[in-house]
């Protein structure tokens, strides 16, 4: 097969795709562009949700690497000689312990089970970006005593009635009021709020914080010790490298990364969705198979006589064949950028407008890889499509097609 | 140039078997304008499909120009189609979504030897000489049978075919353009000196040909010279 026979193979694809039906043309894009988007897009919006949990869990819950207690120990003890080692090593941006304790808040009439958490402000603004989430007042100081940051949910609103909260709150709490937190311990305490925050993870939000000064005049526990420490990684090391140099260095606790609790925390979930993702794929290809599939046979049938005068006339079975391959690529590529068009708008309309639950928010997740994987494969599955009809016809006998 | 033996077609439908062709033996020199004529079913249209290496004979043996074309593969044939000879059609057979010109130049941007500009070139000179070259931007629907007959004919010598194969080329035309498809074969026969193998079952079509040969049941009842017009 050489150059003049594609050129010719390529002349009398296009020429049909320009000058014969459109209508069919159009819609062949269309149901292309579509299944594109079918393949991409659930996958990417799963994938959006994986990315944006996964995300909320670093910055709000455990970091990069988790330190937590070994096996046995209530707590991590020896809090500022491990906090002095993990912050000396390289690669670690910044540790910071966590001690939580439940409590119950009472606010004027309302009562409300919550979880404390004690944290170092400081320490906390390098880990976790929940000092740029306030709403209303400030972020905790460092030695803060008496004050306390609370979660939009947590505070309420004064506008809706208890019986129709979607969630019990305070009924409407705002910076400078006083609340009362009662440990469980018999430490119970009168805290000023200085803000109000909304990070829209779930967990973080249905909590309260105070400095870890604070926390210590609670449970005196805190004092060196700590329910977990999180790690954030300085840009460019792994997480893998940062729970391998503590671990190396002596930190005698459990060291996980956020992948290693994610897989325990996520493992059947993100299986569900890898599993949905490839049924999506899966449905996709064979549409799209089966659609060009059709349209090829469609036209190879009513151009059988053509295909005979063709080969009359000398025009080789190969360039025939190639004929209607090319018209299988031209309408597989422009069905693919119809899909990358919608694809891409979608994204950028998510990007402005997460999907937001109660629980967490997510957009369209799509890399460049998959766009470029999944557009191999519709490609590669569309020639399939289109090639095995064109290969059948273009062997058929002259005498044969003429006939018909 | 074309030499052919004891050819046999037979078709087998169910039980009963047709001889569309029963030892056909005759040979056709170089230049010669040869019509094949007679009644419908007579096997006209089968010969000619052979000679133009468009079906295989049941038996006998075909040599074009020394050629022996049952010892071709299929990927042969076709380039000795391309190269070797030419094909007009009764329904014209022209390529609906391609133009005029494309129509034409589309044997010619298959072969090896010649270049782009040498094929636009042999393009233009044959539209030129039917008289089509106004209307080479133009889609086959666009114009009257005699036309698409015309352009039909140009895509059938754009390759300066030694043989030329007309397949009752004036079955779909009046009378008027039947005579100038007619007087373009004469033309290019006498001009390129290009054999050419031309079915018919009009009597008055005679008049254009060296040589006329007659078949009935697939068997030749008469093969000679038409002396008006003697090759």
């Amino acid at each position: 097969m050489g150059k003049k026979e594609l050129k010719v193979a390529f002349l009398l694809a296009l020429r049909s795709l320009q000058r014969g039906s459109r209508s069919s043309v159009i819609l062949t894009i269309l149901i292309i562009g579509m299944c594109f988007t079918n393949m991409i897009f659930l996958p990417g919006l799963f994938n959006g949700i994986g990315q944006s949990i996964t995300k909320q869990v670093v910055d709000y819950e455990v970091g990069n690497v988790l330190v937590s207690p070994k096996s046995g120990d209530q707590y991590v003890s020896d809090l500022d000689a491990t906090l002095d080692l993990i912050n000396g090593m390289p690669g670690v941006e910044r540790a910071t312990p966590h001690f939580t304790k439940g409590a119950t808040l009472k606010y004027r009439q309302r009562i409300l089970g919550v979880s404390v958490r004690g944290i170092s402000p400081n320490d906390e603004k390098y880990v976790s970006p929940l000092y740029t989430k306030m709403i209303a007042g400030s972020y905790l100081g460092q030695d803060d005593t008496g004050e306390v940051i609370i979660g939009k949910p947590v505070a309420g609103d004064a506008s809706i009635r208890q019986e129709d909260e979607y969630q019990s709150s305070l009924g409407g709490v705002r910076v400078g009021d006083s609340i009362t937190i009662d440990y469980g311990n018999g430490y119970v305490k009168d805290y000023r709020v200085k803000g109000i925050y909304y990070t829209g993870w779930s967990s973080a939000d249905s909590a309260v914080y105070v400095s870890y000064t604070d926390m210590a005049l609670a449970d005196p526990k805190a004092v060196d010790n700590a329910d977990y420490i999180t790690v954030k990684a300085k840009p460019g090391y792994s997480e893998t490298f940062i729970k391998n140099e503590l671990i190396q260095y002596g930190v005698s606790q459990k060291v996980q990364t956020t992948a290693d609790l994610l897989s325990k925390m996520m493992g059947q979930a993100l299986q569900s969705f890898a599993i949905i993702n490839m049924v999506s794929l899966i449905v996709g290809i064979i549409i799209t198979t089966v659609v060009l599939f059709i349209v090829i046979t469609i036209k190879t049938i009513n151009s059988r006589r053509q295909i005979g005068i063709l080969k009359a006339i000398g025009v080789d079975k190969e360039v025939i064949m190639h004929n209607y391959g090319f018209q299988v690529i031209i309408m597989a590529v422009l069905g693919i950028i119809f899909g990358l068009v919608i694809t891409l708008s979608m994204a950028a309309y998510l990007a402005a407008n997460p999907i937001v639950t109660p629980e967490w928010s997510a957009t369209l997740y799509l890399t460049p890889m998959d766009l470029i994987i999944n557009s191999l494969i519709l490609f590669a599955a569309s020639i399939v499509a289109g090639y095995v009809p064109a290969y059948q016809v273009s062997r058929e006998d002259i005498q044969s097609a003429m006939r018909a | 140039m074309i030499g052919i033996t004891d050819l046999q077609k037979i078709y087998r439908m169910g039980d009963v078997e047709v001889r569309a062709l029963d030892g056909v033996t005759l040979d056709i020199a170089k230049g010669e304008f040869l019509g094949i004529m007679g009644a419908s079913g007579s096997g006209k249209t089968t010969l000619l499909h052979m000679l133009g290496l468009l079906d295989e004979p049941t038996s006998g043996k075909i040599i074009i120009d020394g050629t022996d074309i049952s010892t071709l593969n299929d990927y042969e044939k076709t380039m000795f189609r391309l190269y070797k000879l030419g094909y007009v059609f009764q329904d014209y057979a022209l390529v609906p979504d391609l133009t005029v010109r494309e129509n034409v130049t589309l044997p010619a941007m298959l072969r090896k030897d010649l270049t782009e500009g040498q094929y636009r070139d042999a393009c233009t000179d044959i539209l030129t000489k039917i008289g089509m070259l106004d209307r080479q931007d133009h889609l086959p629907r666009e114009l009257s049978g005699g036309q698409q007959q015309r352009v039909s004919i140009a895509r059938a010598i754009v390759n300066k075919p030694d043989i030329l194969f007309a397949d009752e080329p004036c079955a779909n035309l009046d009378t008027e353009n039947s005579r100038m498809v007619l007087d373009l074969f004469r033309e290019i026969n006498e001009e390129m000196k290009q054999t050419i193998v031309m079915v018919s079952h009009e009597d008055w079509h005679k008049d254009y040909f060296h040589r006329i040969i007659r078949l009935r049941d697939g068997k030749v009842t008469s093969d000679g010279i038409n002396d008006r017009n003697a090759h």
